[in-house]
This record gives structure tokens, C-alpha cells and sequence, in this order.
């Protein structure tokens, strides 16, 4: 009964011909949506202080790059800003909700005392967190770190609780069996096979901790992506709050890319 | 040797717990909490007016309940806040169920309207808070948008991703079976089996939608949990502040609940789906 050779060649070069076209309609439509919101912007369909062309969210680009105004920063300024406030949270959030998380995992007492405390804090999400904030650490890098860090700090924990309880148990006896001690298990059996989850988990920290970004600058800030927003809402400056929006969308999107590499790097193909 | 025995109870061994270990394993959550209030109580102590007793708390809570704030007491704030989130993720659900499942399904549509989808995406919600401000102002309609967009993302995520990773099988099935036409094969074998992920993705808007109200209420509203932390924070009345929390933390809490109820009646066979 052989492969009917010819038919699998039809077959994958009609596969081919329509991925192609696929590709093709894709980047058609992102064409034909700029263009489009380009025309109507230009007519007058939309009120220009409601909604700026692209082409006028491209000269805002180009004129951020130099121009402090309206918010008082250039963007390159904005933007590193905003990576150090993101970056410090989600940082403080690995470092102490990983071990959190493992060792709640693995020790049950430690796990029956942190949880109900977890469990209490959990619901409330970090923008409820600002006021309390601003009064007790103020209006600096640590106010709006310590909100992205609340952000961050949950999936890290859950994902790593979640990761060292699925440590295969056959391995845990196998490394009883020849006499190793528990904390030695933790670290050498338990801590390695909860490492994907655990990346799963700093993934997920990652979007919420950009995602949370402009509530947090929102508090008080002088200088950052998520302020450059709000300021530009007050000078109604539209331009410029949508060349904000892309900037954090483009960021956040590269950063995630970024993240996925090294994932994949450290991983090695036993992604969840 | 004592936390070796320990690891065999993790590990999935059944054994017999002496009752001195069974009653410490007992108290121990409550030694958290305890500990906490504790802390608390003495830390209000040093600074009362930043940091209140339990007490001060407890009673603003009970004076909020029969004393309304800006014409509704706690409750009646906890249901406002509660009545914009269902009425954004009905639209959102209405809307994102059937876009997702058509961008999974239909390979035009994908690359069309699953492309712009993509490309708006990476944007967090919390992000398109202020230019929705300027397009709708600070009425009613803004916040409901402004929780619409939030809920919509991982409706339609979910859905799409359910219908892309369904078993070929299925739909091979299916087609031998004589389903004959794509309508039928949708109603029958996709929805189905991709119920699951969807049902992750509303749990997902749900609690999205839970903060992006607050955020917004904490912007511009005369009414809402987000609106009492603000006037809180605007007249120095941190009991309030804290008022707020701890009906946003249970009312959050009763929202995941409740999600996980009705998704166990709607898809019992499947536990545990995990999103994101």
C-alpha cells in the first residue's frame, strides 16, 4: 500500500500556497486598519482632539525623543523610569515569593501557617493597596515598587507551591533510599523539578507587573511611562497618550519574548 | 528523622499522625492570624492615625453599614461596584465568546480580526483607563468600558486557544459520525470539549474586571468600593481606606467562589484548568 507520493506533494504544496496567503492577509489588514484610521482621522471623522492619526503618533514619537513636554521627561527617561519602578517590584517579588512558595510546598507545617495569612491578603488586588501606600512608605520608587511588587509576589508564590508539589515522588524515595536528608531533597530533587513552574509563574509576574505599571505611577511620580500617560490626559495632549500606550504594549510584548528565550535556554524543552 | 516521616505524608503515603502532631497541625493556622492581629495592634499603638487598631476598623465598619456615605452604606457601595463588573462581563462574555471561537475556528477571520486582536493585546487594561476618559469622560458608561476592555482579553484568549488545542480526533470523529456541517460540529463536539478553557478565561475577566473597577472608581466616582478608599484617602480617614480593602478582599474572594461553583456545574468532568 505504499504513501500516494503524489497526493502528500499536492497536499503540502496547497498547504503551503495557503499559509502563505494567510501571512499575506495579516499583514494586509494591519495595513489596511492604519491606513484606514489614517484616512479617517485626516477627513475629520473623528474629532482630532479625540483620536490623532498615525502619522501624528509617529511625530509625537519623534518629537518625545528630545521635547520634555507636556510631562517634563523625554521618553528615553520615561521609559527607564518605568523599567526601574517594574523591574525593582518584580524582582523583590521573585526573591522572596519563590523560596515563600517552595518551602510552603514542601514543609506542610510552614505551609498551614503562611497559607491562611496568603489566602487573607490574596483577594485584594494591588491597585486597593495605593492609599495605604502613599501613607505608609510615601510617594517615592518605594511606594510604587512596593505596589508592583503585590502584583508580582502572588503568581510567584502560587506557581511555585504548585511546582515542588508535583515533584515526582518516586524521586523523593529514591533519594531517601540512598540516605539523603530532607532539606538536601528539597534542594536537589525538589527545588530542580519545580523550576518550570516556577518560570511559568515569574512569566505571568512579569505581565501583571507591567500591566500594573500605570495605576502605580498614577500615585505620584515625576518621571515614567504610566505618568506620561496621565499627564498628557490633562494637557490633552491624545498624541501623546497613545504613543504611551504603544510604548508599554511594544515593551511589554518584547519583554515577554525576551523572557520566553531564556526560558527556553534554561528549561530546555519541559515548558508548561 | 521526624521531617523525613513528614516528606512520606507529602509524597502521598498514608500514615497515622500521632494526636500531639495532629493537634499542633490544627492550631497553627490560627498562630498566623493571631500573630498577625497582634502585630497590628501593637504597631497601631506607635501611630494610630496612619495605622488604626483592629478595633477603629471594626467600628467603621459598623457605622458604614447603617450611616450611608455619599447616599449608599457598605453594602449598597459593595453592589454598585459589583453591578458594573456583571454588566461589563455580560457584554464582554457576549461578545468575546463568539470572537474567540471564530478566531480559532475560521482561519480568515483569524488573520484578519485575530491580527488586530494581537496587536491591541500586549496593552494591559489598566493602560486604556485614561484615553477612555477622554473619549467617554467620567459618567457611568466609561467605567463599564473600562471593565469591558479588561474582561474582553482573556475571554477572547481563552476561547481561541480552546478551540486551537483541541484533539483533531475530535473533529475526525465527529465528521465520521456524520456531523455535516461546521454548525453542527460547533454545537456538538467543539463547544463541548473547549468549555473548560473558556470557563478559565471568564474566571480570568472576572477578577480582572474586579480591579480595573476599582481603578477606575478610584479615579473619578461618587459611589463604589473604589470611591470609599478615595474619599478615605482624601479626608485622612484611614479606617475607611482599610474599610474598603476588607470588603474588596471578601467580596473578591466570594467572586472566586462563586466562579469556581458554577464552573463545576457547568463542566464537572474537567478540574482544575490552569489559564495564562
Amino acid at each position: 500500500m505504499g504513501i500516494d507520493t503524489q497526493n502528500t506533494a499536492k497536499f503540502v504544496k496547497q498547504r503551503r500556497k495557503d499559509n502563505s496567503w494567510y501571512a499575506f492577509l495579516s499583514v494586509a489588514t494591519v495595513l489596511v486598519f492604519l491606513l484606514l484610521w489614517e484616512l479617517l482621522a485626516i477627513i475629520g471623522v473623528f474629532p482630532p482632539n479625540k483620536v490623532p492619526a498615525p502619522t501624528d503618533v509617529f511625530r509625537a514619537l519623534v518629537f518625545k525623543m528630545t521635547n520634555t513636554g507636556p510631562d517634563g521627561a523625554t521618553l528615553q527617561v520615561n521609559i527607564l523610569a518605568s523599567l526601574q519602578v517594574s523591574l525593582s517590584g518584580l524582582l523583590l517579588a521573585t526573591l522572596i515569593g519563590v523560596p515563600l512558595g517552595l518551602l510552603m510546598g514542601w514543609y506542610r507545617s510552614f505551609d498551614r501557617m503562611i497559607r491562611p495569612l496568603f489566602e487573607i491578603l490574596r483577594p485584594i488586588p494591588p491597585v486597593a493597596w495605593i492609599p495605604l501606600a502613599i501613607l505608609w512608605i510615601g510617594v517615592g520608587l518605594q511606594a510604587k515598587a512596593a505596589i508592583i511588587f503585590l502584583s508580582a509576589f502572588v503568581p510567584c508564590v502560587i506557581n511555585s507551591y504548585t511546582g515542588i508539589r508535583q515533584t515526582n515522588p518516586t524521586l523523593i524515595n529514591v533519594a531517601k533510599t540512598f540516605g539523603a536528608k530532607d532539606f538536601y531533597i528539597f534542594l536537589h530533587v525538589g527545588v530542580p523539578s519545580a523550576v518550570p513552574m516556577i518560570f511559568a509563574g515569574v512569566r505571568v509576574a512579569l505581565a501583571n507587573a507591567w500591566g500594573t505599571l500605570v495605576a502605580a505611577e498614577m500615585v505620584a511620580a515625576s518621571a515614567g511611562l504610566g505618568y506620561m500617560i496621565n499627564m498628557a490626559r490633562q494637557f490633552n495632549r491624545i498624541d501623546v497618550i497613545v504613543l504611551g500606550m504603544a510604548c508599554i504594549g511594544t515593551l511589554g510584548f518584547l519583554f515577554t519574548w525576551l523572557f520566553g528565550l531564556l526560558e527556553r535556554k534554561i528549561v530546555k524543552g519541559r515548558t508548561v | 528523622m521526624a521531617k523525613l516521616e513528614n516528606q512520606v505524608e507529602h509524597a502521598g503515603d498514608v500514615r497515622q499522625d500521632s494526636t500531639v502532631k495532629k493537634a499542633v497541625n490544627a492550631i497553627l493556622p490560627f498562630v498566623s492570624i493571631i500573630i498577625l492581629v497582634l502585630i497590628w495592634f501593637i504597631a497601631s499603638g506607635y501611630n494610630s492615625r496612619i495605622l488604626p487598631s483592629p478595633v477603629a476598623v471594626i467600628q467603621r465598619i459598623g457605622k458604614l453599614l447603617v450611616t450611608p456615605l455619599s447616599g449608599s452604606t457598605l453594602f449598597g457601595h459593595a453592589g454598585i461596584s459589583l453591578l458594573r463588573v456583571f454588566i461589563s462581563l455580560f457584554f464582554a462574555l457576549l461578545l468575546g465568546i463568539p470572537m474567540g471561537i471564530l478566531i480559532g475556528w475560521n482561519r480568515t477571520f483569524s488573520a484578519t480580526v485575530g491580527t488586530i486582536f494581537e496587536l491591541i493585546r500586549p496593552i494591559p487594561s489598566l493602560a486604556w483607563i485614561p484615553l477612555i476618559i477622554v473619549w467617554f469622560g467620567i459618567g457611568e458608561l466609561p467605567k463599564i468600558i473600562m471593565v469591558f476592555m479588561a474582561a474582553l482579553m482573556p475571554v477572547v484568549v481563552n476561547s481561541y486557544t480552546a478551540i486551537k488545542l483541541l484533539p483533531p480526533l475530535y473533529l475526525d470523529v465527529g465528521r465520521m459520525f456524520n456531523a455535516s456541517t461546521d454548525g453542527e460540529l460547533l454545537r456538538n463536539v467543539v463547544l463541548p470539549a473547549s468549555l473548560p478553557t473558556i470557563f478559565a478565561g471568564v474566571r480570568n475577566a472576572t477578577s480582572v474586571g474586579w480591579m480595573v473597577v476599582l481603578a477606575a472608581e478610584m479615579l473619578a466616582a461618587k459611589s463604589g468600593l473604589g470611591f470609599l478608599i478615595n474619599r478615605g484617602m482624601e479626608s485622612f480617614d484611614v479606617p475607611l481606606i482599610m474599610t474598603g480593602m476588607v470588603l474588596i478582599g471578601v467580596v473578591g474572594a466570594l467572586l472566586a467562589l462563586a466562579t469556581n461553583l458554577i464552573e463545576r456545574r457547568l463542566c464537572p468532568w474537567n478540574r482544575g484548568i490552569v489559564s495564562e
